[in-house]
C-alpha cells in the first residue's frame, strides 16, 4: 500500500518537474537547454513511479478486501504513534530555526534535548544536567573556537558569561 | 624524494597525530553504538573538518571511517546487533562464538583482520590509482559522461534489494543536484527566489539530513529499550588471533581484494563487500557445515573485505572524482572545499599532498591496532551508552553542523527536508546510496553531457568516436542489459533439454 502511495507520489512530482522544466530557456547554438536534464529526471520519476505502483497493484487489492477477510486491517497494523513520535526531532528543529533568534542557540538546544531525553524515559535530573552541559559546550565551541555565529537571542545577550 | 618527505612531515606533526587519534576514538564510538553508522560519523565530521588544513581534514575522515566499521564488530558479537550495516554480514557467526566465551578472541581476530585489508586495500591505492590517472590524464568530457553514467548505473544495479526503488531514490539525489544557476546557460533551476539556492544545494546538509536526522527519526519511532550485555568475556584479544590468521591467510587475501574491488565500484560500499566475502567465503570453504555455528572462518573473510572496500572506495573517488561509497562521497565535498580537486592531477602536482595522503591511510589503519585492543578491553563501555542520551545531543550537532557549513538557516531547513525524505524512502526500503551518489555525481553528468553536445554539434554518435569512450559506453550498456541476460541464461538453463533417445540397434 505505501508502496503504491509512494509510486503514485513519484509520479505527481515527475510532472511537477516536467512542468517547471518547460518554463526554462533553451540555448541558442542547440536544440536543448538547462531544461533537459530536469526533464529526464521528471521523466525518470514518472516512468520509475508508474512502475513501483503497477507492482503493488495486486497487495493494494488485498489490503482493500483485508476488513472482510480478517481483524489485523491496514490500519491497525500501522504504528501511528511510533510514526508521530519519530517527527518530535523535526518539530523540535522547526523550534530552533524560530526561536533561536530570540531565545539563543544555547536555550533552544539545552531545551530540544531536555523533550527529547524525557521522552524517551530519561531521568529528569540527568537529562537537565547533560542538556544544559551539552549546549553551553557545543556553544562555546562552535561560537567561540571555530567562529561560528550562531544566535545569542535578544533575550539573553547581555547576560550570558560565554557570550560574545 | 623531497615530495615524499613533506608529505610524511604533514602527517607525522602533533597537530595531525592527535586529530588522528581523536577522529579514531570518536570512529569507535559512533561504530560501537547500533544505529550510528560510518557514514553518519563522517557526516558529522565534516564541520568540525571545515576549519582544518587538508591533511589532518582527510586524515580525521579516514581515522573515523575506518575505526568506525571495525567497531560496528563490537555490538555485533556482544548483542548480536551490527553496529554499523558493514557488520551485519557475520554477525551471526560473531554472536556464538561469543556465547561460547570466545567474545574477545573473536574480535581480536576481526581487528587483525581488519588492520589487513585496510592495509591491502591502501597499498592498491598506492600502486593503482598514479597509473590510472596518468590514463585518465588523457580523457575528456566525453569519457567522464560515461564515467558518471558508469558509476550511477553501478550504483542501480549493486543495490540490495529493488532496482525500481534504487533508481527512483537515484532520480531524488540527480534532482537535487540540478538546483541552482544552470552552469551553461546560468539560467537558475528549482531555486524558488531563495538566493540561498542560486550556488546549489550543500551536500553537507542533506548528507546530515539523510544520515544523521533519519536516523534520529528512525529511534524515536522505535520501541527498541536500552540492552544488557548477555555474554562476558574473559579471553585474550591477540592470543590466537595469529594463529587463526597463519590457518585462514587465503581468506583473508580472497576478503581484502574482493573488498578493495567492490569498494571501488560505485554504489556497492564495505556492507556489500562484507555479504559478498562472507557468501564466497562460505561457498569455497571445506567446512561448510561449521558456518552459522560461531565458525572464525566465516568472519575472517568478511571483517577483510569490509575495511578494504574503505580504502578501495578511494581509488575511483582520487582519480576520477567519482565516489565507490557514500563516503567517499562525502569525502569528494571536503576535497573540492580544501583546493585538492580530485582528478587525475591530483597525482600530477607534484607535492606532498598526495604522499601525505597515502601516509595518512597507512597510519590511520595502523592506529586501529592499540586503539582497537583498547576498545575491546572496554566494550561494554561503547555498548551500554544509553542512546536516549546520545540522540538528543546528536541532534544539536546536526543542527549546528548544518548551519556552520554557509552561516545559514536555508542549510538547517535544506537538513530537516532531506531528513523527512530519507525518512520516508528509509522507511520503505529505498536505498540511499543511489540518491548520494546523484547527488554528487549530478553536476559531472549533466555538464560534461552539455560540453561533450556543445563540442559535437549536437551529434550524439560522438559519444562513440573515441576509443576508451566508446568502451565505457559499451561498458555501460553491458550494465543495463546484463539483469536481463542472466534471467534470459537462467530459464534456459531451467528449461529441460531435449533428452537423446537411444538408437535402436
Amino acid at each position: 500500500m505505501r508502496d503504491f502511495l509512494l509510486g503514485l507520489a513519484f509520479m505527481i512530482g515527475g510532472g511537477v518537474v516536467i512542468a517547471v522544466a518547460q518554463t526554462y530557456p533553451t540555448m541558442p547554438a542547440l536544440q536543448f537547454g538547462p531544461s533537459l536534464f530536469p526533464s529526464l529526471i521528471g521523466g525518470g520519476m514518472v516512468v520509475g513511479g508508474l512502475l513501483l505502483a503497477l507492482t503493488r497493484v495486486g497487495q493494494l487489492r488485498n489490503a482493500l478486501a483485508g476488513p472482510r477477510a480478517g481483524p489485523h486491517t491496514l490500519a491497525t497494523r500501522y504504528d501511528y504513534r511510533g510514526l508521530l513520535i519519530s517527527l518530535l526531532p523535526c518539530v523540535l528543529i522547526v523550534f530552533y530555526i524560530l526561536a533561536s533568534e530570540f531565545l539563543g542557540a544555547p536555550l533552544c538546544m539545552a531545551v530540544s534535548m531536555l523533550v527529547l531525553m524525557l521522552m524517551r524515559g530519561a531521568r529528569l535530573w540527568l537529562a537537565l544536567i547533560v542538556s544544559i552541559i551539552v549546549a553551553v559546550a557545543i556553544y562555546v565551541l562552535f561560537s567561540r573556537y571555530l567562529l561560528i555565529p550562531l544566535p545569542e537571542g535578544t533575550l539573553f545577550s547581555q547576560t550570558l558569561p560565554f557570550a560574545w | 624524494m623531497d615530495a615524499f618527505l613533506q608529505g610524511l612531515a604533514m602527517v607525522f606533526n602533533l597537530q595531525t597525530m592527535l586529530v588522528i587519534v581523536a577522529a579514531a576514538v570518536f570512529g569507535l564510538f559512533v561504530g560501537a553504538i547500533p544505529g550510528l553508522t560510518a557514514t553518519m560519523a563522517v557526516a558529522l565530521l565534516v564541520p568540525i573538518t571545515f576549519y582544518m588544513d587538508a591533511t589532518p581534514a582527510i586524515a580525521a575522515i579516514v581515522a573515523t571511517s575506518a575505526m568506525a566499521i571495525f567497531a560496528g564488530d563490537i555490538p555485533g558479537t556482544y548483542l548480536n546487533i551490527p553496529g554499523t550495516p558493514a557488520s551485519a554480514a557475520y554477525v551471526g557467526e560473531s554472536y556464538r562464538l561469543a556465547q561460547k566465551g570466545r567474545a574477545r578472541e573473536t574480535l581480536g581476530t576481526n581487528l587483525v583482520c581488519s588492520v589487513i585489508g585496510g592495509l591491502f586495500g591502501t597499498m592498491v591505492l598506492v600502486f593503482v590509482s598514479p597509473s590510472l590517472a596518468e590514463m585518465a590524464l588523457n580523457f575528456s568530457s566525453f569519457e567522464y559522461f560515461w564515467l558518471a553514467l558508469l558509476g550511477l548505473s553501478s550504483s542501480i544495479f549493486i543495490a540490495i534489494g529493488s532496482r525500481v526503488k534504487a533508481f527512483l531514490s537515484l532520480t531524488v539525489g540527480l534532482l537535487l543536484s540540478t538546483v541552482g544557476l544552470d552552469m551553461m546557460s546560468g539560467a537558475p533551476r528549482f531555486t524558488f527566489g531563495v538566493p540561498d539556492l542560486m550556488a546549489g544545494i550543500n551536500f553537507i546538509p542533506v548528507m546530515i539530513g539523510m544520515f544523521a536526522l533519519n536516523e534520529i527519526m528512525m529511534f524515536y519511532g522505535s520501541r527498541v529499550e536500552e540492552r544488557h550485555v548477555p555474554v562476558t568475556a574473559k579471553d585474550s584479544v591477540f592470543l590466537k588471533a595469529p594463529g587463526h590468521i597463519k590457518t585462514y591467510w587465503r581468506n583473508v587475501l580472497r576478503g581484502s581484494s574482493l573488498g578493495t574491488l567492490i569498494g571501488a565500484l560505485p554504489g556497492a560500499g564495505a556492507d556489500i563487500a562484507a555479504w559478498i566475502a562472507y557468501a564466497l567465503g562460505k561457498s569455497r570453504s571445506k567446512e561448510k557445515e561449521k558456518y552459522g555455528t560461531g565458525h572464525i572462518e566465516g568472519i575472517v573473510d568478511a571483517s577483510s573485505a569490509n575495511n578494504s572496500g574503505i580504502s578501495g572506495a578511494w581509488v575511483p573517488a582520487l582519480v576520477f572524482g567519482i565516489p565507490g561509497d557514500t563516503i567517499t562521497a562525502i569525502v569528494i565535498g571536503v576535497l573540492y572545499m580544501k583546493g585538492m580537486n580530485p582528478g587525475p592531477t591530483i597525482f600530477m602536482n607534484g607535492g606532498g599532498q598526495v604522499y601525505a595522503l597515502f601516509t595518512v591511510f597507512f597510519v590511520a589503519n595502523l592506529i586501529m591496532l592499540p586503539i582497537g585492543y583498547l576498545a575491546i578491553r572496554a566494550s561494554k563501555v561503547f555498548i551500554l551508552t544509553p542512546r536516549k542520551i546520545l540522540m538528543p545531543v546528536i541532534l544539536s550537532f546536526c543542527i549546528v553542523g548544518a548551519f556552520a557549513i554557509n552561516n545559514s538557516i536555508t542549510d538547517i531547513w535544506i537538513m530537516l527536508i532531506i531528513g523527512l525524505v530519507a525518512f520516508v524512502l528509509a522507511r520503505n526500503d529505498f536505498p540511499m546510496a543511489p540518491a548520494i551518489l546523484g547527488l554528487v555525481l549530478g553536476s559531472t553528468l549533466e555538464n560534461s553531457f552539455m560540453s561533450s553536445m556543445l563540442k559535437s554539434n549536437g551529434d550524439l554518435l560522438a559519444f562513440f568516436e573515441r576509443p576508451i569512450s566508446a568502451a565505457l559506453g559499451a561498458l555501460v550498456i553491458l550494465i543495463w542489459l546484463l539483469p536481463s541476460l542472466i534471467r534470459l541464461f537462467r530459464r534456459w538453463r531451467s528449461t529441460p533439454q531435449p533428452s537423446h533417445k537411444p538408437r535402436s540397434s
